[in-house]
């Protein structure tokens, strides 16, 4: 493994001091990040950016047909269509021609002049001097999605956003998801995670950033059904003005390693919903790391984690909820329960609270345990194989997490997705249930 | 509970609420005691002359200087929610001793001054005296100055002397167990204490034999400019029983004081050990002034099949608290309890909590942890649950609840649980609130003062804990919780 | 007459404590059957071991249903091979549904024979019919398996399985513990609309009161894991009346 400073410093060796991809907001943001990183002399998650990774500097597009050729799998799901190949954004005729009024989202790249400012100032929304993985992210990156709600704009169908790896080589793909509700404002956005090199060891770098305005609505779905040899670091930075709603929902289906990170910040009276799945077997290691930033008075959120953990999988939470000295009526919950299904998987949660002011209710719960034995012995005297039975109790213990999104069609894709994927169906891209329905169905 | 129990208990309520409107600080005294106190600073011929005045033998010394040298290659542990004032560790006097020219061979040799001191704590010496049922070993400043009742125990086999006359007197015991629970590198301040410990408290119950009285340490910091470092070593062989009882206080001063102490215990098949503490160390002023730095290493091991150890402390005092009295559980079976109150007021800070290592089987852990905060303090609880592998059939059950009575004190709840092992079954759950305003408001109207309804809200908060103190230190106990919140809620 | 389930010499026991002591018992196919005997007997324990509880192991003995080694089954085989047993204290299975959960026991005991899997349709019919027979309500069965539902309501879903199921053997393990009277009629009047010609039934229960409603043929009495009197109906009344001190003095007399 490489030392610390190499691990990054390697990627400012690797771009060079100007290159030339980039453009406008991002050439900004490119050597901001070049300087902050340099500076940096490690960072606990160094080991993961130090393979030696592929970039795509030149802002190289994928085979041009591949990226059209998909289609949303999550029938009737009717969504504003848009498919990251890569590091590289391909709108869709779809989503040309079908969004509202209202709406825009498109490449950072090619930003019309009017959202630049606003763009920019997105780009760094969250991310310190010391946090080495996105300061890489904002060195590397070359184009990304900007999505924009107008006040009072309630966009009806949901934005999904595809994100496809597709190379023989080793890469290290920035990618990037700007979403800003304006007051009142609602929008829903997806986003799904595939390899179609599933061999190949990429390390897929996400940065999603959110602005949710006040009394505006963002609802954030994320399906990861990646590959083993896939790494993925994702993280979230998002910011509640007063009275808003933030839901964000992630699902670890398949992948390899995997880092999410999720920090929020919670106005006044806000009201955020936060809740991940993780199935996960093989060797496959799932971290999900919560810090959810009460500042605000009157705000209430909720935490619900899950993790079903096979074979020599290893899961990790940390979730800290902070609230500041009179963040008054804070109202924040969090519950982290795992299951581990086999001998050799294992589980470490760190549930955290830090509480600044007296007027609080605040609660954490973290279980690790296994299925309840009563309730497979009952199943199996009424004829339920014990196989079968384990699958059912185990996705009814996913059920409440899965409740939490909010629309019919992707609840009941999820509810499908996690029955196949309890049932030994492989984590092919190919067979992809989510966004290759078109070729199984 | 017995029924003369629970007339007591409801007398010492009584008593916390006359408590609650008069008391401060009442330990704050010093004592006029000539005192044989070696120079300030910190070396291998300070961690020499330590060993040389205590007569220890060469493998003492060797493990002395081994940790002193270790200790050279650390730097504090920064990892806690502490805001810590670097310490100077060369301003601090690793010895200091009431002075004596032979050991006392009865209370008339020891300085009246001494005997008085502990009366006024309330710790008798004079063993026709002594509380029934509780036999007491008194540390002033760095040595044990007197352990009563010790024929007694003697006859039952039980070795309960000053850690130094163990050495003496049964060193092949103490050689076998010293630092093989808390190494010398377990950590900065054991590494410290390792060097320059200089005396403490040496339990051993032999095989079968259930201790009949409490066994009772009292610490007292007197003089100034001092740091204590005592070490506690307790051995209970198997299918013994010993109830084992700590408490400490330590002068007002403008200055900070350091007490890194280590305690260990190892629990053999089918033994209990149940470990008391009421820290009462002196906290500071309300401002943040002085008080003591109680920086300690607690941790048992059950190593025997089915034994168990019970941790209860009740945490009132210092300035600031690093402490995680832990178990860990290697024997079949094995039990471990941990149930703390902390409480913090004005500028304290305390950061507590404990760690359950289960790498036996069936082996079962609970924790309950009741943190209250008031003034600007911070309380944090720290935890660690870990099942290794290769034990089955593990159980813990953790709950870890906060209470805020102030606006501007800080509550928080750092739990790490670590499961490698299917069949574990392990479950945490925390909660922070704020006191009852409708509590509150209900007694107010039955014509309870806010001060006195905070008071017997919070000793009910913390009853579940409480009620696993032996009764003499309840009592002072629920005292010392009404005392410590005093003027916390306006 | 065949036998449908032949108990031979049964001993079987939980951490090492011997519980059951040499259980002989003989059911043959439209016969009820009564085990009555006071608290610790064993009688949860038969149960528990005929439909394969986990908890509890064999020690010895041998149990015959019709033909096939009982306890050389995993407990689901068991219920495809037609045994059903109410529990004493249904399990509460929250986040599966009960529809959910009677089609994966119907499709797997289709599947036991070989059949395809029943029709969504069908299905549905099915258990619209199966629910009349203990008015079980429509929004029980769309609720997560037990979850919620009170003592009755538990019980009664515990008949309504057993006509989904259509078990030869059904052993209802106190079904009487808990329920008022109206509840206890209804429980009572769906075990007999089920019982047939070629099924049978256990009764286990502690008081006579269940035995107004499902008459049985033969009582036994269990005492310290052992069968220590066989009756008729009438031994249940005798019981009643003189509680169970005569038959521990005279089971501990033999002794």
């Amino acid at each position: 493994m490489n030392s610390d400073s190499n691990a990054f410093t390697q990627y400012l060796q690797l771009r060079g001091k100007d290159s030339a991809a980039a453009t406008g907001v991002l050439d900004t943001l490119n050597s901001r990040a070049a300087d902050a990183l340099a500076a940096i002399a490690s960072h606990p998650d160094s080991d993961i950016f130090a393979p030696d990774y592929g970039v795509n500097l030149g802002h190289l597009p994928m085979q041009a047909d591949l990226a059209t050729s998909f289609r949303c799998g999550v029938p009737q799901l009717n969504s504003l269509l848009a498919v990251v190949a890569n590091d590289v954004f391909y709108p869709t005729e779809n989503l040309h021609r079908n969004a509202p009024e209202g709406l825009y989202a498109g490449s950072i790249r090619t930003i019309p002049e009017q959202f630049a400012d606003d763009a920019a100032s997105m780009l760094e929304t969250g991310i310190s001097d010391s946090d080495a993985p996105a300061l890489v992210n904002s060195l590397l990156l070359h184009d990304g999605v900007y999505i924009r709600v107008e006040k009072g704009v309630e966009v009806e169908k949901p934005v999904q956003i595809v994100n496809i790896l597709n190379s023989d080589i080793p890469l290290l793909t920035p990618r990037r998801v700007l979403i800003h509700a304006m007051p009142g404002s609602r929008i829903r956005v997806l986003l799904c995670d595939h390899s179609q090199t599933p061999a190949t060891a990429h390390l897929n770098s996400q940065i999603v950033q959110v602005k949710v305005e006040a009394d505006a609505s963002v609802e954030l779905y994320d399906i990861e059904e990646s590959s083993a040899a896939t790494t993925r670091y994702w993280q979230l930075f998002a910011e509640q003005a007063d009275g808003s709603h933030l839901t964000v929902n992630t699902c670890y289906l398949t992948g390899g390693k995997t880092v999410n990170t999720y920090r929020i910040s919670c106005g006044n009276n806000t009201d955020t919903s936060l809740s991940g799945l993780v199935i996960a077997s093989g060797t496959e290691n799932v971290s999900n790391r919560v810090d959810l930033r009460h500042t605000g008075t009157g705000a209430t959120s909720k935490q619900l984690f899950k993790s079903a953990l096979f074979d020599k999988s290893r899961g990790t939470f940390k979730g800290n909820i902070y609230v500041a000295e009179g963040a008054a009526r804070t109202d924040a919950s969090q519950s982290c329960r795992n299951l581990l299904a086999s001998a050799d998987a294992r589980m470490v949660s760190e549930p955290q609270l830090e509480i600044y002011c007296d007027d609080v209710k605040c609660s954490h719960g973290a279980t690790t345990g296994q299925l309840d034995e009563r309730a497979l012995f009952y199943m199996q005297t009424r004829g339920v194989p014990v196989e079968e039975a384990r699958n059912m109790l185990t996705q009814a213990f996913m059920a409440d997490v899965i409740d939490n999104i909010s629309f019919e069609v992707l609840r009941q894709r999820m509810h499908m997705l996690v029955e196949k994927r309890l049932s030994g169906a492989t984590a092919d891209c190919s067979s992809c249930a989510a966004c290759h329905a078109q070729s199984t169905e | 509970m017995d029924q003369t129990n629970q007339q007591q208990r409801s007398e010492a309520d009584r008593s916390t609420i006359e408590r609650a409107t008069s008391g401060e600080y009442k330990y704050g005294f010093t004592s006029d005691i000539d005192t044989d106190l070696i120079p300030a600073g910190l070396n291998e011929d300070v961690v020499r002359l330590i060993s040389h005045k205590k007569g220890e033998p060469e493998w003492l010394l060797d493990f002395r200087l081994k940790a002193f040298r270790h200790w050279l290659t650390l730097t504090p542990p920064t990892w806690a929610h502490l805001d810590i004032p670097p310490i100077d560790f060369q301003t601090i006097s690793y010895y200091a001793a009431p002075k004596k020219k032979e050991g006392p061979k009865s209370l008339d040799e020891i300085d009246p001054q001494l005997i008085d001191t502990f009366n006024r704590l309330g710790i008798p010496l004079e063993e026709q005296k002594a509380l029934s049922g509780m036999a007491v070993d008194a540390v002033l400043d760095s040595v044990s100055v007197k352990t009563t009742h010790r024929e007694r125990l003697a006859e039952l086999g039980i070795v309960f002397c000053s850690f130094s006359e163990a050495v003496r007197e049964y060193p092949d015991l103490v050689r076998k167990y010293l630092g093989k629970v808390v190494s010398y590198r377990d950590n900065f301040y054991a590494a410290l204490n390792s060097a320059v410990f200089s005396d403490g408290s040496f339990v051993y119950i032999p095989k079968g034999v259930r201790c009949p009285m409490e066994l009772s340490t009292y610490f007292r910091i007197n003089s100034a400019g001092t740091g204590q470092f005592e070490r506690t070593l307790i051995v209970a062989d198997d299918e013994a029983y010993v109830s084992y009882l700590e408490g400490c206080t330590a002068p007002m001063r403008d200055e900070n004081q350091l007490h890194a102490a280590i305690v260990e215990i190892i629990v053999e098949e089918r033994a209990e050990v149940k470990y008391s503490t009421v820290q009462n160390w002196y906290a500071g002023d309300a401002r943040g002034r002085g008080g003591v730095y109680n920086f300690v290493t607690k941790r048992g091991l059950c190593r025997g099949d089915y034994s168990k150890l019970s941790w209860t402390q009740v945490e009132t005092g210092s300035a600031i608290t690093w402490k995680y009295p832990s178990c860990i559980l290697a024997g079949e079976g094995s039990v471990g309890e941990f149930y703390s109150v902390a409480v913090t007021n004005n500028r304290q800070q305390a950061d507590t909590g404990t760690k359950m290592i289960h790498t036996g089987s069936n082996t079962r852990s609970t924790i309950v942890s009741k943190g209250i905060s008031a003034g600007h303090s911070q309380n944090s609880y720290r935890g660690l649950v870990k099942v290794a592998h290769a034990a089955e059939g593990v159980r813990n059950y953790t709950q870890c609840d906060s209470l805020l009575l102030s606006d501007t004190c800080g509550a928080h709840t750092f739990p790490v649980i670590d499961v490698a092992n299917n069949s574990a079954v392990v479950e945490h759950e925390a909660t922070t609130s704020k006191i009852s305003e409708d509590q509150i408001f209900y007694c107010n109207q039955r014509g309870i003062p806010t001060e006195e309804a905070v008071a017997l809200i919070v000793n009910g908060y913390a009853k579940e804990v409480m009620n696993k103190l032996p009764m003499e230190f309840a009592v002072e106990a629920q005292k010392l919780l009404a005392i410590t919140l005093e003027g916390s809620v306006g | 007459m065949e036998e449908l389930l032949k108990v031979e010499n049964l001993r079987a026991g939980i951490d090492g404590k011997e519980i059951l002591r040499g259980i002989n018992l003989t059911v043959r196919p439209g016969e009820v059957h009564a085990i009555m005997g006071p608290n610790g007997s064993g009688k949860s324990t038969l149960s528990g071991v005929l439909a394969g509880d986990p908890r509890f192991t064999v020690n010895g003995g041998t149990a015959t249903f019709h033909g096939v080694d009982l306890l050389s089954l995993a407990p689901e085989d068991r219920s495809h091979e037609g045994l059903f047993l109410s529990f004493q204290y249904p399990v509460e299975i929250p986040g599966v549904t009960m529809v959910n959960f009677m089609r994966a026991a119907i499709n797997a005991k289709r599947k036991y024979f070989g059949e395809q899997p029943m029709s969504a349709a069908d299905f549905l019919k099915m258990m619209r019919q199966k629910r009349a027979v203990v008015e079980l309500d429509n929004k029980l069965a769309s609720r997560s398996v037990n979850e919620g539902f009170s003592g009755g309501e538990k019980k009664r879903n515990e008949i309504f399985q057993m006509a989904v199921l259509e078990p030869r053997l059904s052993i209802l393990d106190e079904t009487d513990s808990g329920l008022d009277i109206d509840a206890l009629r209804i429980v009572a009047g769906g075990v007999n609309k089920l019982k047939t010609s070629q099924n049978a039934t256990i009764v286990i229960t502690h008081y006579q009161r269940l035995l107004d409603y499902i008459k049985p043929d033969y009582v036994h009495i269990l005492y310290k894991g052992r069968i220590v009197h066989t009756g008729g109906p009438e031994l249940a009344l005798e019981l009643e009346e003189k509680g169970y001190d005569w038959i521990k003095q005279e089971a501990d007399n033999e002794q």
